[in-house]
């Protein structure tokens, strides 16, 4: 008796077929523009956002928390500690398009 | 000195006949030149999501130059000047950093919280200093214990200074002698060819219980708008060219603590006990300003913002006497340059909390100490609340101010030729809380010396009371 309800399961595979089908044509599109664009930016990107932690991580500069990494540099800057003008540059060319340049290494942790 | 300005014309001129059926003489008061500068007090955006951390840090930075150049002159060009990590046990170097003093007895929110289940709560203390207490020393990564040649009572958290001696096998470091960063530069103020004078005055204490110094504030607005004496008092008032109110306008008592823990409906047709006491003062302000320039700095009482710096009071409380340009609300702390004189100096809050927490008594050794500390509040954030900077550190003196007061004293003291070494000339100030000594004090800025005015003909003294219920 039990066996006669492969209808249902059948329903189900019909269901779940298509779904599978949708992730296999998303995923393959995406990888490649991103290789085509050039995995070079993305390389750059990674590294300017490990030289940002790096700064934040610098003791000569004071806390870092609950300030933003610009007016940590410009703190510095104020008391003669030479912070890396690199740092600065980084800072205002994605201020305004990366929210995460912005911000320190451990803003995303409550105070 | 103003007594004498007052004294020197003859007394006659209230037992005579006057002059003529007209008016009397006129008496011009002196003009000043006034510029403030209390721009680095006043707090523009006001964001309390930071840690203390940067306050301290940027204190540290803006001091290490200013205590390098001072241990250099002290111990030598030669001198080896280390950070903590780089310390080596046994070598003999000098450190700069913060001090921290570890007190057992300081009043702690965790402690409360921890403790609650057994233990009573700790009596209220006029001094929270024991033998047990620890002086530390912090630089910007690590920390050490200090010993030897440092007296831990005399030391309050959060100065910075430079300290010379070596690292002993237990960790702890011995001080041989310490330095703190002394007078800031000053630029010599211009010569004036008369007395001119500033009244220094505060803890008016309005709205309190017992009325008992409105007649001696009374005598002390009369004898400022020049209605008080015969001709010759009245011409050395019109000498005073300037009012400086130190905060605690209004008395303790109208902050009515339980009132904001009470249940709204129970609280609902009261006021507030600083109502009528603000409405008190504008009307005795209205009398100040309406002839000569008032500068009124907020105190701890006060209704503005309870951390340091305090801002100006608002305006929209005086609807009487704001109309008039001469009234000046500043912050606290204030700083301003009165006719070349630089004038600097808090409500007492910074000096009262450093007395809490040390084992000095004296209100002027106090504030000395800060000058040569170069720094206003030391204890603040630790113990005094305080803003949260974290760009600079406000409270740092970058230049050296003529005179450098400090309001809410118990008692009247000053000093100025003792700490002057070389050109420096410093006027050190603490003004009388006036509701309970009636005394204000006056400052000569052509001599920089500085005076004290009382009004308790009546009040105080127990005996003449006595004296006079005799007579009865």
């Amino acid at each position: 008796m039990t066996t006669k309800r492969g209808l249902i399961t059948d329903t189900f595979k019909v269901v779940k077929k298509p779904k599978r089908v949708g992730k296999r044509e998303k995923r393959p599109p995406s990888p490649p523009s991103k290789e085509t664009k050039g995995e070079t930016d993305r390389e750059k990107e990674l590294q300017a956002l490990q030289k940002l932690r790096q700064f934040d991580l610098d003791w000569k500069f004071g806390p870092c928390t609950g300030i933003s990494r610009l007016q940590r540099w410009e703190r510095a800057q104020l008391h003669g500690l030479d912070p890396p003008e690199e740092i600065r540059d980084l800072l205002l060319l994605h201020a305004h398009t990366h929210p995460e340049y912005n911000q320190c290494l451990w803003s995303e942790y409550p105070l | 000195m103003f007594s004498e300005l007052s004294a020197q014309r003859e007394a006659s001129s209230l037992l005579c006949r006057p002059a003529s059926e007209d008016q009397g003489p006129v008496f011009d008061r002196v003009l000043q030149a006034y510029t403030p500068c209390s721009e680095r007090f006043k707090l523009g955006e006001r964001s309390f999501s930071r840690q203390y951390a940067h306050i301290y840090a940027a204190r540290l930075m803006q001091m290490r130059p200013l205590l390098t150049e001072r241990a250099q002159q002290k111990w030598g060009v030669n001198v080896r000047i280390r950070k903590l990590c780089d310390l080596q046990t046994g070598e003999q170097c000098c450190i700069v950093g913060t001090l921290f003093k570890h007190m057992e007895l300081q009043p702690s929110i965790l402690k409360e919280i921890s403790e609650e289940h057994n233990l009573l709560p700790q009596p209220a203390r006029a001094r929270y200093i024991s033998d047990a207490d620890e002086l530390i020393l912090e630089d910007e990564l690590q920390r050490i214990k200090l010993e030897g040649k440092i007296d831990k009572d005399k030391c309050v958290t959060g100065s910075v200074i430079a300290i010379y001696g070596a690292e002993k096998n237990d960790g702890k470091f011995t001080v041989e002698e310490f330095c703190t960063a002394d007078l800031p530069l000053q630029t010599p103020r211009p010569s004036l060819s008369s007395d001119k004078f500033v009244l220094l005055a505060s803890g008016l204490g309005l709205g309190s219980s017992h009325a008992d110094s409105m007649l001696g504030l009374q005598l002390l607005v009369d004898m400022i708008t020049g209605q008080l004496g015969d001709q010759g008092e009245q011409s050395g008032a019109a000498s005073i060219s300037r009012v400086l109110l130190a905060g605690n306008l209004l008395s303790q008592s109208t902050q009515n603590k339980e009132d904001s823990t009470k249940a709204k409906y129970l609280t609902k047709k009261t006021q507030a006990g600083s109502v009528e006491a603000i409405r008190l003062l504008d009307e005795l302000l209205l009398q100040l300003v309406a002839s000569v320039p008032v500068d009124v700095m907020p105190g701890q009482y006060d209704p503005t913002n309870y951390t340091l710096p305090q801002q100006p009071l608002h305006r929209c409380m005086f609807p009487l006497c704001s109309v008039y340009p001469t009234l000046q609300l500043v912050s606290n702390p204030y700083q301003a340059n009165i006719d070349g004189v630089k004038f600097l100096g808090t409500s007492g809050q910074n000096v009262s909390d450093i007395q809490k927490y040390s084992s000095v008594d004296s209100h002027l050794d106090i504030l000395e100490n800060t000058l040569r500390l170069r720094h206003l509040a030391p204890t603040a954030p630790d113990t005094l609340g305080c803003y949260p900077f974290y760009q600079k550190d406000p409270f740092v003196l970058e230049e050296c101010p003529h005179v450098y007061f400090s309001g809410n004293a118990p008692s009247f003291d000053c000093k100025s030729d003792s700490i002057t070494k070389s050109l420096t000339e410093v006027l050190l100030v603490t003004v009388p809380e006036f509701s309970s000594t009636q005394m204000a004090c006056l400052v000569n800025l052509r001599t920089l010396e500085c005076e004290p005015v009382t009004f308790s003909a009546f009040s105080a003294d127990d005996d003449d009371e006595s004296e006079m219920n005799i007579s009865h």
